[in-house]
């Protein structure tokens, strides 16, 4: 027995810092790692002022995104929308304008917007439903995008393509719209206002 | 500190514990779930504008608008097809077989998506030029050997561009064995021409407020489905204002459940009680003006006085006398009162007699011509394909013209090819139908394909037909290419309905008219001649020049005569109407029908529904899961009704398992004792039953057309399947899995 605890005695310390260290190191890692790795940034065609556009229209958000005559939503306006007031002449003294004047409205050329909240083709999403029938607020989904200045870096995923807004700016998805435009947020949404929220509502 | 083992093994484990807190994992699993949704193979629904095109299914003739982005009308997915509420015959209502059917269809891998050839046996893909040089290479060789009139064609529709095409390229290659599928269309033609001298008549239904059914599936596959049942619910519609509808025949039919009041006669009496209606209203001495000053009237009231007594009609039909009287009486007293004939329900074209009996009703009460009875239609002024081509001289083998108005019998030109009487076939081609399926009674059928030297088939699917033939041309759907179809079996008005590629066909496939112009231009000569156009929808656009230009018409979906044309006129030998047509030179009367024998004591007939088979055309695989226990049970056993009487007095009992067996073929099945069923009849579905189509469709029940026997009917000679003499026998075996 005595030999047994001397044996004991001789081993070296719970060194449970070690663990610690570990844990701590590696989970910094994965939180580090996991955005640098998984996504990569992609440049707007041009920057752009929602506020100062949301200053000089009559009807807000829909002076721009407007629903078609059939209620299906047009999203990011097309060129012949902002074309209605561009003309080829830029219309300010702000560089930004000059580059949409002369490379896309003189070419006629789409723009190439990096849209934010763009959701995977197998979903079915319905503006009219949600803003014209539900009565919920742009903002409810999109922020406060429409007061801003300029435009976000866009980062998109590596893996699947889809942009960074619909996890999450934030890894621990413990958000909700605003900040991220999940399934699980809908879901809930649909679930809280007495929606029926079963798959084939969004999913065809 | 000292970095042993021990140190090293408690820092790994903390660094695996402490990745595993962060979100890398749950994010990349995460994410690898959703990169799954690019694969390349993943459909991605094009953004945009919705748009609409105008379509319509040839086989239901249901108005449909296919759902589409804008701007791509062809080549690309069609979102949904649904109904169109702007067109006037659907008015926005569709069939299981319009909607989803036909995409599901679409995709469905019992289509044939390239041309077939038969060698040695063996079926296997060849190039379209290979397959259209096969066809015509012995067509041509046939002709050279003076043999042309030893082929045969049959196909599905005569009114549609195809059916056009078709009759001149037959006439200028040189046989005159160019048959359609059996329909009642004829039946109601020949009794109106007989009648009336005017065959293109209708029923105005959706404004009668008395309407008496004959025998026919008004709700379960009449003219254009679609429209009847539109007609139906507007009667339903209005409480206050409530149509009636009575329904006469032998079993209680969906019509006959949501019918006023059902009149179960035995089989083969709907004609019977017509005329005893039509006795009781001239007893009454409510005889419309055209009717009493009609040719042959005091014959005709002779014979009903005589043979269409109440008492004798009650026992004819087994229909209690007071029934009869108060249909006859409501049938009287209505303002806009109609009596309807049409296809039998076992899809057969009919009795004449009973056609004769339902027109000599109405023209007894007097709406012809009038809202809410029976109308002329002004017909659809298409223009003809090109100027008239002599028809061969051979004799038809169909025996076409000696019936009465020489028309086309897809049944006997095959016992007659079979028999070699006048001659036997050397090829057959089959257009757009199915007749080793469809019969009319399929053993046949299959008999001169297999006794053909050669068949080929143009099909959409590798059907029964398909399976058998020698060269299969693969048939593009309706959402796939220009076509057309025509007026509705008992429309009010003259109808007109073109549809459009809206979905990139299959890469091999093309409609039947592309693949006819492929073999005419190599047959070269007349048959060349006979069809100048480079494509299908040349020929389309031609026919539709009579009635405003293709492009109009695509864009609308269809022409449509504006109103019934109400108003009057006979075209008789006489100029008034004919109740003794001069033809016959005495009024209509039965002769002696179908009759059960020792052999065969029970009567078969079919039951129709829209779900088994709406237009002829094959069940979609969604289709089949919709069908319930009493039509198809465990999911592969026919299930067929029968009266308990009947079965009782015959030692059987429900869910027995039995077999049913006509001179010409036999089923198995299931029995489901039914009190709506009349006593010493026996009725099975139709449309199930297939032995091709892959597993969805293939061996889930039997095939009522097996199990027929056709009759020439007595009065038009056209082929008649309405009853068959069957025995009933315990086939043993268990009825459930």
């Amino acid at each position: 027995m005595a030999t047994h605890g001397k044996k004991q005695d001789n081993r070296s310390p719970a060194d449970w810092w070690l663990f610690v260290l570990g844990f701590v190191l590696f989970a910094a890692v994965g939180f580090w790692a996991t955005p640098a790795i998984l996504y990569a940034e992609k440049p707007q065609p041009f920057q752009f002022s929602h506020k100062l556009h949301m200053e000089q229209v009559g009807e807000g958000c829909q002076s721009c995104h407007a629903f078609r005559e059939d209620g299906s939503y047009t999203g990011i306006p097309s060129l012949e929308k902002c074309k209605e007031c561009h003309g080829e002449e830029p219309m300010g003294e702000t560089p930004e304008e000059k580059v949409f004047s002369k490379d896309y409205v003189a070419k006629n050329k789409p723009i190439p917007w990096q849209v934010y909240s763009k959701q995977p083709p197998c979903v079915f999403f319905s503006h009219a439903a949600h803003v014209a029938n539900a009565g919920l607020e742009c903002a409810s989904c999109h922020g406060d995008h429409g007061d801003t200045e300029k435009l976000r870096t866009y980062e998109y995923n590596r893996l699947t393509g889809y942009s960074r807004d619909i996890w999450g700016w934030s890894l621990i998805p413990l958000d909700g719209p605003p900040k991220r435009m999940k399934m699980d947020d809908c879901a809930k949404c649909h679930r809280d206002n007495g929606v029926r929220d079963a798959c084939f509502v969004c999913h065809k | 500190m000292n970095w042993d083992r021990r140190a090293f093994v408690k820092f790994a484990v903390g660094a695996v514990v402490g990745l595993n807190a962060s979100p890398l994992v749950p994010k990349l699993m995460d994410d690898v779930a959703i990169w799954t949704q690019n694969w390349s193979w993943v459909p991605d629904p094009e953004t945009g504008a919705v748009a609409f095109a105008k379509s319509i299914n040839p086989a239901t003739q249901t108005g449909v608008k296919a759902r589409l982005v804008k701007a791509r009308l062809s080549g690309q997915r069609v979102i949904r097809v649904e109904g169109d509420p702007e067109h006037p015959l659907s008015q926005g209502g569709v069939l299981a077989a319009d909607a989803a059917a036909p995409q599901q269809s679409y995709y469905q891998a019992m289509r044939v998506d390239a041309p077939m050839v038969r060698k040695e046996g063996v079926r296997g893909r060849v190039a379209a030029e290979e397959a259209v040089q096969k066809v015509a290479a012995k067509l041509k060789a046939l002709a050279q050997a003076g043999k042309a009139s030893q082929v045969a064609i049959i196909a599905d529709d005569p009114f549609s561009v195809t059916g056009e095409m078709l009759m001149r390229l037959a006439a200028a290659y040189g046989t005159p064995n160019l048959v359609f599928m059996p329909s009642a269309k004829q039946t109601l033609a020949l009794a109106g021409g007989l009648m009336f001298g005017q065959g293109d008549i209708g029923f105005d239904l959706a404004n009668a407020t008395y309407t008496v059914s004959f025998g026919t599936p008004l709700l379960e596959g009449f003219g254009a489905p679609v429209a009847v049942r539109k007609a139906f619910a507007a009667w339903r519609k209005d409480p206050m204002h409530r149509a009636t509808l009575v329904q006469v025949e032998p079993r209680s039919s969906v019509t006959a459940s949501q019918a006023d009041l059902w009149l179960a006669c035995k089989p083969g009496t709907e004609g019977v009680l017509a005329y005893a209606m039509a006795n009781l209203m001239i007893q009454a001495g409510k005889v419309d003006s055209a009717a009493a000053n009609a040719a042959g009237f005091e014959q005709f009231k002779a014979l009903l006085a005589g043979e269409y007594s109440l008492e004798k009609a009650s026992q004819a039909s087994g229909v209690p006398a007071d029934k009869i009287k108060a249909v006859a009486e409501g049938f009287m007293k209505a303002p806009k009162a109609v009596a309807v004939c049409g296809p039998g329900n076992s899809g057969d074209p009919g009795r004449l007699f009973d056609f004769m009996a339902v027109l000599a009703l109405n023209a007894v009460k007097g709406n012809l011509g009038k809202p809410g009875g029976l109308v002329l239609r002004q017909g659809v002024a298409w223009k003809a394909l090109g100027g008239p081509l002599d028809l061969p001289g051979a004799p038809r083998l169909d025996g076409g013209g000696k019936r009465i108005m020489g028309s086309y019998s897809a049944y006997d030109l095959a016992a007659a090819a079979l028999k070699g009487q006048p001659y036997p076939l050397e090829a057959l081609i089959v257009v757009g139908c199915n007749p080793a399926f469809a019969g009319p009674q399929a053993k046949v059928m299959r008999q001169l394909i297999d006794n053909t030297p050669f068949v080929a088939c143009v099909s959409e699917f590798m059907d029964e037909t398909a399976e058998l033939a020698d060269v299969v041309l693969p048939k593009a759907s309706f959402l796939e290419c220009w076509g057309d179809c025509a007026t509705p079996y008992g429309a009010a008005q003259s109808f007109y309905g073109v549809h459009q590629p809206l979905v990139s066909a299959l890469p091999q496939t093309k409609s039947a008219g592309d693949w006819l112009l492929a073999v005419a231009k190599l047959l070269g000569g007349k048959a060349a001649e006979a069809l100048p156009f480079a494509e299908a929808k040349e020929a389309l656009a031609a026919r539709a020049e009579g009635l405003g230009g293709l492009e109009d018409l695509a864009a609308k979906g269809y022409w449509m005569q504006e109103k019934p044309a109400y108003g009057f006129s006979f075209k008789t030998p006489s100029g008034r109407l004919e109740l003794a047509p001069s033809a016959l030179g005495k009024p209509a009367a039965p002769a002696a029908g179908v009759a059960p024998s020792k052999e065969r004591p029970l009567l078969m007939a079919g039951i129709p529904s829209l779900r088994t088979g709406a237009g002829g055309a094959p069940m979609s695989p969604y289709q089949v899961k919709i069908l319930d226990e009493i039509t198809l049970a465990h999911k592969d056993q026919l299930v067929v009704e029968i009266n308990p009487q009947t079965a009782h007095a015959m030692h059987l009992g429900e869910g027995d398992m039995v077999e049913i067996a006509s001179a010409a073929g036999k089923i198995n099945a299931r029995l489901h004792l039914y009190h709506g069923a009349a006593p010493g009849m026996v009725f099975v579905p139709v449309g199930l039953g297939h032995t091709a189509f892959g597993m969805y469709l293939k061996n889930k029940g039997a095939n009522f057309f097996e199990a027929v026997e056709v009759a020439a009917d007595p009065g038009s000679g056209l082929p008649q399947w309405a009853l068959t003499p069957v025995s009933i026998a315990k086939a043993g075996g268990v009825s459930h899995v």
